[in-house]
């Protein structure tokens, strides 16, 4: 380097000045990154965060979403204690997830593991279980709406056939919470399926020969071999289906708007009523930080229970 | 670190989110595209009309259009009048509206009141536009806090339709304008076959506004009334509220002669293939009755003799975009709601007349002979005597005894203690609300 041998009094050569900010900006990796996700960071920020924060402020207001809000404090998290309407809708949900998410995980697992193998129109069989999944749930729920018509449905008419009586299904309080896990099960199994598929396919036949020299059956290989190395996916898919169980809405929407009284309103259901029928923005904002946090707790210990699990099975 | 391109790239993906950013800020606070030129005024209504109205409407404006060169009015479709109310909000959030919209009654009270929305308390004064010629239930409707905030766009009812063939086969003799709840529970119990899936009457039992607004026609036949006079209490926790309430437990629980429709519909497709007897419903249904279903339509049957019905009437609502185009869409909307024009309109669409003098016009036989079914729907506007309240609280009321009587229809809930427990979430909702 020949500036460390000029003589100090002379001054940095013009090759060693420093360069200027702005060219150090321009030539910087942080700058051309930024550069590079900003139409994203901006659409983001406009139509996620904007809104996310908005709504946290609003969950301190009473706010009709037009009109300028009130300030209020904590006025609408403490109504949510002592909202009896609100308790109820947590119920709702949790009773649904804790139905629904085992019901589908087993439920994929045990179609993936039927079709995880060599047989004449597989790809018939895979496509069929993933169909509902890429089905609109308005199409979904018209064709649930039909066949589970209590009166001239073709589920009923099949119970009556062999001697069952007539069910209420989505007219029944006490079953029409569990008709909507039937209709959402119908519709994510494919996805589980999917996933499922996946990992069955890396695990290594060579794990499955050496399980079976060591004469070990079919049934006890999957069980013993298969899904213990399917762990993180079944922990993906608990964790996926969990945060989407406690979302639940669209399905509630165009099937039973949450009725028979009550017994289908779930969270997400309680706040769209809250919002935009009976416009009360800031309460509805109240309820969906309480759901936003109940989810971030639910999934951080799902997460940490599973990891461990998934650790402690190898 | 000298791939320039690269850095170029970077360069222009920077310069497209500024752009974006700018596009975002510049479109907002601009007005929709409507000038003022040469002494012409351009407006604009929204609208959610689909087929023979749509195709009507706009047959009207272009014939004003050509006649009016100095008020030009654009029609922008507001993509269905279900999400009405919702666009117009962000509009006005937005500082964008129309100068005149299609608004749903159900609409006013969120509307009222708000400062871009025009009071036209005066405008309707003047005798020429003949405010006292559209129906009091209407005038009502389109009131709030007694100020008038719009001109009655559309206006039903409900009325009782059957299914004649079902009559004939059960021997019963076709419903009358002078009948009473006994002979229409009565009737519905015979014409109600479990073995064939058959079933007398109808009822929306999706606990949504469609379960209340029967409801409500029912505690109205009954003498009863939802709030009281001033606004601040349920009223309907009553002996009326009782006796409805008993008849639609009766007749759902007792007699198990009414089909629960869960809000999808089905009740229609249902009378079509002769599976119901009767329906309370709106002259919006009778084109979709099959052609070959011989249909009746008579009045509601009554209690204390009073054949109440109820209506939902639709408003015109002005919007506040600078005087000079008030003006033109106040112009404007006197013609389009003038007896004549309107009389051109529901001939052209088999809509009701919203004025009492539109049945005067020459055209009106006309309309009778080409829609036979509507000539029950129009007398039975005379049945109208109340209005839903144009109040905020007013869908938390509709949500609490739409829910109960979903209770009581399916035999979860007595009565007595559904009408408490909606009164209870009612006298809430009022307190608490405007």
């Amino acid at each position: 380097m020949t500036s460390a041998t000029a003589p100090p009094a002379a001054g940095p050569s013009p090759v060693h000045r420093r360069p200027s900010v702005l060219l150090r900006v321009w030539w910087s990796d942080t700058f051309a990154g930024w550069a590079f996700i900003s139409p994203t960071v901006l659409l983001i920020g406009l139509f996620g965060l904007v809104p996310v924060v908005w709504a946290f402020v609003l969950s301190f207001e009473q706010n009709d979403l037009i009109s300028p809000g009130r300030w209020v404090g904590l006025d609408n998290y403490r109504k949510l204690l002592h909202d009896p309407a609100f308790s109820n809708s947590v119920r709702n949900t949790v009773v649904y997830t804790l139905v629904f998410v085992p019901v589908c995980v087993i439920g994929s697992l045990l179609v993936a593991a039927l079709l995880n193998r060599r047989i004449r129109g597989i790809t018939f069989y895979r496509v069929a279980v993933f169909i509902p999944v890429v089905t609109s749930t308005v199409a979904t729920a018209t064709m649930f709406n039909w066949l589970l018509d209590p009166d001239f449905g073709v589920v009923n008419a099949a119970l009556n056939k062999v001697g069952i009586a007539s069910q209420g299904f989505f007219r029944d309080p006490k079953e029409a919470l569990l008709a909507i896990v039937l209709m959402t099960v119908w519709g994510w199994l494919g996805f589980g399926v999917i996933i499922y598929l996946a990992a069955l396919q890396s695990v290594s036949a060579d794990l499955l020969e050496a399980a079976a020299i060591d004469g070990c059956t079919r049934w006890r290989a999957f069980w013993r071999v298969e899904v213990p190395l399917l762990a993180p996916a079944t922990l993906f898919l608990v964790i996926w289906l969990t945060i989407n169980s406690l979302q639940l809405f669209d399905e509630i929407f165009v099937t039973t708007k949450g009725g028979p009284v009550g017994s289908t309103t779930v969270v997400v259901y309680y706040l769209y009523v809250q919002a935009f029928q009976f416009f009360n923005g800031g309460y509805a904002s109240a309820i969906a930080y309480a759901l936003f946090m109940a989810i971030l707790v639910i999934t951080a210990i799902q997460l940490k229970v599973g990891r461990r699990l998934s650790h402690g099975e190898r | 670190m000298t791939s320039s391109p690269r850095r170029i790239t970077a360069l222009a993906m920077g310069a497209i989110a500024a752009l974006t950013l700018a596009a975002c800020t510049g479109s907002s606070g601009s007005k929709p595209s409507s000038t003022q030129s040469g002494g012409v005024v351009q407006i604009t209504l929204s609208h959610g009309y689909t087929d023979v109205e749509a195709k009507a409407v706009t047959a009207q404006v272009a014939t004003w259009n050509a006649s009016n060169p100095k008020i030009q009015v654009k029609l922008v479709f507001n993509g269905g009048n279900d999400g009405a109310l919702q666009k117009t909000l962000a509009g006005l959030a937005a500082g964008s509206s129309p100068d005149i919209a299609y608004e749903f009654g159900s609409s006013m009270a969120a509307l009222a009141g708000r400062s871009q929305v025009v009071d036209l308390s005066n405008k309707v004064k003047d005798s020429s536009f003949k405010w006292t010629d559209f129906y009091s239930f209407e005038r009502d409707a389109a009131t709030s806090s007694g100020k008038v905030y719009g001109v009655p766009a559309l206006v039903d009812n409900l009325a009782l339709v059957y299914n004649k063939k079902l009559f004939d086969n059960a021997g019963l003799a076709y419903p009358t304008d002078s009948w009473t709840w006994d002979d229409f529970r009565a009737a519905a119990k015979k014409l109600t076959d479990a073995s064939r899936k058959q079933y007398g009457w109808a009822y929306v039992a999706d606990g949504s506004e469609d379960t209340t607004w029967r409801w409500l026609a029912m505690l109205w036949q009954a003498g009863g009334d939802l709030v009281s006079a001033d606004g601040k209490k349920a009223a309907f926790d009553s002996p009326a509220g009782l006796k409805a309430t008993q008849l639609l437990h009766d007749m759902a629980v007792t007699d198990k002669s009414v089909y629960l429709d869960q809000g999808n519909g089905n009740y229609l497709n249902l009378f079509n293939s002769g599976k119901i007897g009767m329906l309370w419903t709106g002259p919006w249904d009778l084109s979709s009755i099959n052609s070959d279903v011989n249909y009746g339509v008579q009045i509601l049957p009554a209690a204390e003799g009073t054949h109440s019905s109820i209506a939902g009437p639709d408003n015109w609502m002005v919007f506040n975009n600078g005087a000079a185009r008030e003006q033109a869409a106040w112009t404007f909307l006197t013609w389009l709601t003038s007896a004549q024009t309107h009389g051109e309109f529901t001939l052209a669409t088999g809509d009701l007349p919203t004025r009492a003098s539109e049945t005067k016009l020459d055209s009106y036989t006309g309309y009778l002979a080409k829609y036979p079914g509507d000539a029950v729907f129009v007398l039975n506007l005379g049945n109208v005597t109340k209005a839903r309240p144009n109040t905020k609280s007013y869908p938390q009321v509709s949500q609490a005894i739409g829910s109960q009587m979903q209770g009581v229809l399916i035999g979860q809930t007595a009565p007595q203690s559904a009408l408490t427990a909606a009164a209870q979430q009612a006298d809430g909702a009022l307190a608490s609300g405007q």
